[in-house]
């Protein structure tokens, strides 16, 4: 048997059999170009693509550092919250499941479809896309105990912000709340969805509390799931911050201030740590953790009693006759009076051909610096003030501290003023006229002082001259900024007749028998009384052109020195609203006084005929 | 005819053992492509597994494919188009749809595609008609072997299986050209094709506008019809001169390579083996390839030469098609890499087809009775 081949090309057309060589040849050479060019010239670039793709650098967040009061007292604590994800990719039959979400939550269908819908185009579909931020409870449990039957639905654990005190320190704690775009440029820290200080503490002190984020290296994958982790640096957690608010007394002070809107401020004038800072009206700063609704914004930035504004730091007002208290100090260190000059009172002081008039008609008489002070005499400091010009009272005051921030660590603190001729022709372009110091020297017109920055300046009346540095944290070494240009011999003259006010003059209320007390009070004028010469009670004028009630005070007892600055805005008198409050403070902190006060606590009731019996040296100041 | 035992001496053995190199190449590469990281771990999904147990059916087809004389599959040619023709039409009307598109018949818990079928069925046809023209193919040939083929094509092109049509559109051009035309209709044809190729692209759907618009800039939709191609190629490029190793391509572990067990699948393979492992698969591709050539060549008579020069055309494509996608220099369509690609219907039709060539090459002496 014998094979037989035709010959091949017999069957096989030759044109065919040369294209499908060619064919070949082709197939090869092309694709070996190719790979050529993608593995060996460009293997590099892809190789480093291929390593972006699948490593990123994730940040680990940091607990943010609470913030405590001085005994340790927890203000500020971050405690896990709890929000609903939906993890696309996983849920079978999302429009069911939003409604069972729905009826478990009781927010609206279409709310949830539409945060699917926006989110959608950020969120993966392997990621959890938030749908409801901070679960109630009830909501949580119920949502626990289904969760199987509805897959893709996840509890999202998260840190969030809350301040067991509430309104309590809001103005002090400021708040937290979602960074916004310019913070989020601005550093490099944070990612989207992080919160940051917005106000107050908060703020100021982000970089401390806040701490630093750790980095991970993650592996990746297209869906964004996780597969190894390496730890590159782990996460610094924020410090606590410890306070030197004594919270017991700032919740005394705010019962005190309750209803009413004012300030008040308690300090250690050696430290100048500050052991209380209240202003009311409030708010509550926990309604900010998670975003305010507009309304809600718009009700508390509208309302006419500014409960967002810090009074003791952001409030500025005349100060009234506290500002005496300044005046004598200008008068002693610049020469223009002794303590012991005697200065006649006659009732009215005449400049140009203007008389401007004592608050106690028919003057005081004859006083010395002392007395001036004691019974807050005006024509003694319109005199004074007159002899001085502006322009040294302006530098005199500048120098101890006024019209200029005091470098608290708040945000937004502002300056107040203290008027000069230069200011005065650069704010209105009009020449200084000597009335206007008149009214300055004692605390009016163009002046504005903070409660702070009063608090600073007794506080350095007391410590011996030194202006320090007012200071929340507890941590923080006391700091002297400046010193008061006052000798120490007239230092304690101003701090005699302060404790004389208390025992016989404008702050009676204050006196107590165990303590050193002293105090200067101050009416600040809202409304320029169209006659001044009618003087009307505090409660037959409308609310809003009462004065403001100053009270400026120290005391001290076993060694202990406290200044306790109040005001209470459209107040009346600032020893009649002012100093039963004060007392108050002082009891928190001395304990109660003992025997009986000498006067019943409380402001005076508006119109009643049970009107407290004052003596005319009680209604001025 | 007995099966005589000298044919075994005839086999076209380099033809058997390329195709179980090619599986074997292909299986591993699965292996791979089946697993994905999960942390430390490798879990896998059991596509390698599957493939062997298609591969093991594949060369039962194989050996079914070479027990008779390959002239009776000239014979079963029509019938078979015909029966084909109607489960494709069957399919559009009660097919099961899967991803959006009507591709198979449920048969007894078994999904079946007569896509599949249609192919072989259309190439035997073709072989057939096209090896009873001792003449170069003149208008009339050429409007009789469309007027068969194109029908069928296009039932395929709407279920829509875009890939599998194309392929079987090219394989029937394919032969056409290795008949060769007369030269009148060749002339015709090389001057009225690029004039006429893009008046189909008024007949592309959106999706597959924007893949061929992809492939000159993949960043025009990074995330879509992009995606894949940028992918790949990274996956491709980042292999380098010698690849990640066996197991450790991260753009298929950690999935960023789309379909990398089905149309990508080489992909994975040239980031694990480089450039180095990319030629020589090349090369085992190329040297199958001119196995079909030779079988062509020395066929016995016209029909088995066409019969192998089909298949040549039918692996061809795929191989070019698919390499030219994942290499970013074709658009994207959905077509396999024969014995790389994962799939259970191509797995069986491709070791057939092998069959039918093997069967072409035992048979390619006659014997002198004597």
């Amino acid at each position: 048997m014998r094979l037989e081949t035709e010959t091949p090309q017999q069957h096989a057309p030759r044109s065919g059999l040369i294209l499908l060589q060619a064919l070949v040849l082709g197939l090869f050479c092309l694709f070996t170009l190719r790979l050529w060019y993608l593995q060996v010239h460009k293997g590099g670039t892809f190789s480093d693509m291929a390593r972006d793709n699948q490593l990123r650098q994730v940040l680990i967040g940091s607990a943010r550092g609470r913030i405590l009061d001085r005994s340790g007292t927890p203000l500020a604590v971050s405690e896990p919250s709890f929000a609903l994800g939906l993890v696309r990719e996983d849920c079978e039959d999302i429009d069911g499941t939003l409604a069972k979400v729905s009826e478990w939550t009781g927010v609206d269908k279409h709310v949830l479809s539409e945060t699917v819908k926006r989110g959608k185009k950020r969120v993966k579909p392997f990621e959890p896309l938030i749908l409801i931020t901070d679960l109630p409870y009830e909501a949580l449990a119920r949502i626990e105990a289904n969760a199987m039957l509805y897959p893709g639905l996840e509890i999202v654990v998260r840190q969030k912000r809350y301040y067991p005190t509430g309104a309590l320190m809001s103005h002090v704690l400021g708040y937290v709340a979602e960074a916004n775009e310019d913070e989020l440029e601005k550093n490099p820290q944070l990612s989207l969805g992080d919160s940051v200080g917005k106000q107050g503490l908060e703020l100021t002190h982000e970089d401390e509390l806040r701490g630093s984020k750790g980095r991970k290296q993650v592996e990746v994958d297209a869906f964004g799931r996780q597969h190894n982790e390496f730890i590159l640096e782990p996460p610094r957690a924020g410090a606590d911050l410890k306070l030197s608010i004594d919270i017991g007394l700032q919740r005394e002070c705010s019962r005190l201030l309750e209803g009413q809107a004012g300030a008040i401020l308690v300090m250690e004038p050696d430290t100048g740590k500050i052991l209380s800072m209240v202003s009311q009206p409030s708010f509550d700063n926990n309604m900010f953790v998670l975003g305010v609704p507009a309304d809600k914004w718009r009700e508390l930035r509208d309302n006419p009693r500014h409960p967002i504004q810090n009074r003791v730091t952001q409030g500025v007002y005349p100060p009234g006759s506290v500002f005496k208290l300044l005046m004598a100090a200008a008068g002693l260190t610049e020469g223009f009076v002794r303590p012991g000059d005697v200065v006649a009172c006659p009732g009215s002081y005449r400049v140009g051909n203007r008389d401007f008039h004592d608050w106690k008609k028919g003057g005081h008489g004859s006083l010395d610096l002392r007395g001036a002070l004691v019974h807050s005499c005006d024509i003694y400091f319109y005199k004074l003030g007159d002899r001085m010009g502006i322009d040294r009272l302006h530098d005199y005051a500048v120098a101890s501290g006024f019209g200029a921030r005091t470098g608290i660590d708040l945000p937004h603190e502002k300056a107040g003023l203290i008027p000069s001729k230069e200011w005065k022709k650069k704010r209105f372009g009009a020449a200084w006229s000597k009335g206007e110091t008149i009214i300055a020297s004692i605390g009016q017109g163009y002046v504005l002082t903070s409660p702070l920055q009063i608090g600073r300046y007794l506080s350095a009346l007391v410590n011996g001259g030194r202006l320090m540095k007012p200071e929340l944290v507890e941590t923080e070494a006391p700091r002297v900024d400046a010193t008061l240009p006052l000798k120490d011999g007239d230092r304690q003259v101003i701090l005699d007749a302060m404790v004389a006010t208390v025992e016989s003059g404008t702050a009676k209320s204050l006196l107590r028998s165990d303590a050193v007390m002293a105090g200067k009070t101050g009416t600040a004028q809202v409304v320029k009384l169209i006659n001044p010469d009618i003087r009307r009670k505090t409660h037959e004028m409308p609310y809003e052109q009462r004065d403001h009630a100053w009270l400026a005070s120290w005391g001290r007892k076993d060694g202990k020195t406290y200044v306790v600055v109040c005001l209470v805005e459209h107040g009346g008198h600032g020893g009649e609203v002012s100093g039963p409050l004060v007392r108050k403070v002082f009891e928190y902190l001395f304990g109660p006084a003992p025997g009986k006060p000498p006067r019943a606590a409380g402001a005076a009731p508006a119109g009643t005929a049970g009107e407290p019996a004052v003596d005319p040296g009680d209604v001025g100041d | 005819m007995p099966f005589d035992r000298r044919f075994i001496l005839s086999v076209n053995w380099s033809l058997v053992a390329l195709t179980a190199m090619l599986f074997g190449v292909g299986v591993l590469n699965l292996y791979s492509a089946s697993g994905f990281r999960m942390g430390d771990e490798l879990s896998m999904q059991p596509f390698y597994n599957r493939q062997l147990i298609w591969g093991l059916a594949g060369l039962g087809c194989l050996l079914a494919m070479v027990v008779f004389d390959y002239k009776y599959l000239a014979a079963i040619a029509w019938p078979m188009v015909i029966s084909t023709s109607v489960l494709l039409v069957l399919v559009l009307v009660m097919g099961k749809t899967v991803g959006g598109a009507k591709r198979w018949l449920p048969i007894g818990g078994f999904a079946f595609q007569p896509s599949e079928v249609a192919k072989i069925a259309l190439l035997l046809l073709a072989a057939k008609i096209l090896s009873k023209r001792s003449e170069r193919l003149g208008w009339l040939d050429l409007a009789g072997i469309l007027a068969v083929s194109l029908p069928v094509a296009l039932l395929i092109i709407v279920e829509p299986d875009l890939g599998t049509g194309l392929n079987v559109l090219l394989l029937v051009a394919g032969l056409i050209l290795y008949r060769g035309l007369a030269g009148p209709v060749f002339k015709t044809l090389a001057i009225a094709g690029p004039i006429l190729i893009p008046c189909g692209w008024f007949f592309l759907k959106p999706y597959q506008k924007g893949r061929i618009l992809t492939l000159f800039d993949p960043q025009r939709d990074p995330l879509g019809a992009g995606y894949h191609i940028i992918q790949s190629q990274i996956a491709i490029g980042s292999g380098q001169m010698w690849g990640k190793g066996f197991l450790e391509g991260t753009q298929s572990q950690l999935r960023y390579l789309p379909e990398k067990h089905t149309d990508f699948a080489v992909a994975v393979f040239a980031e694990e083996w480089g450039f180095m492992g990319g030629i020589a698969l090349l090369t085992l591709f190329c040297l199958f390839l001119l196995q079909f050539y030779v079988t062509a060549k020395n066929a016995k008579d016209r029909f088995g030469s066409y019969l192998a020069a089909g298949v040549f055309f039918y692996f061809f494509w795929q191989i070019l098609i698919n390499m030219g996608m994942v290499l970013g220099i074709m658009p994207v369509v959905g077509i396999p890499l024969p014995f790389i690609s994962y799939g259970g219907s191509a797995t069986i039709v491709n070791f057939t087809l092998v069959g039918i060539v093997v069967n072409v090459s035992m048979r390619r002496y006659l014997f002198k009775k004597g």
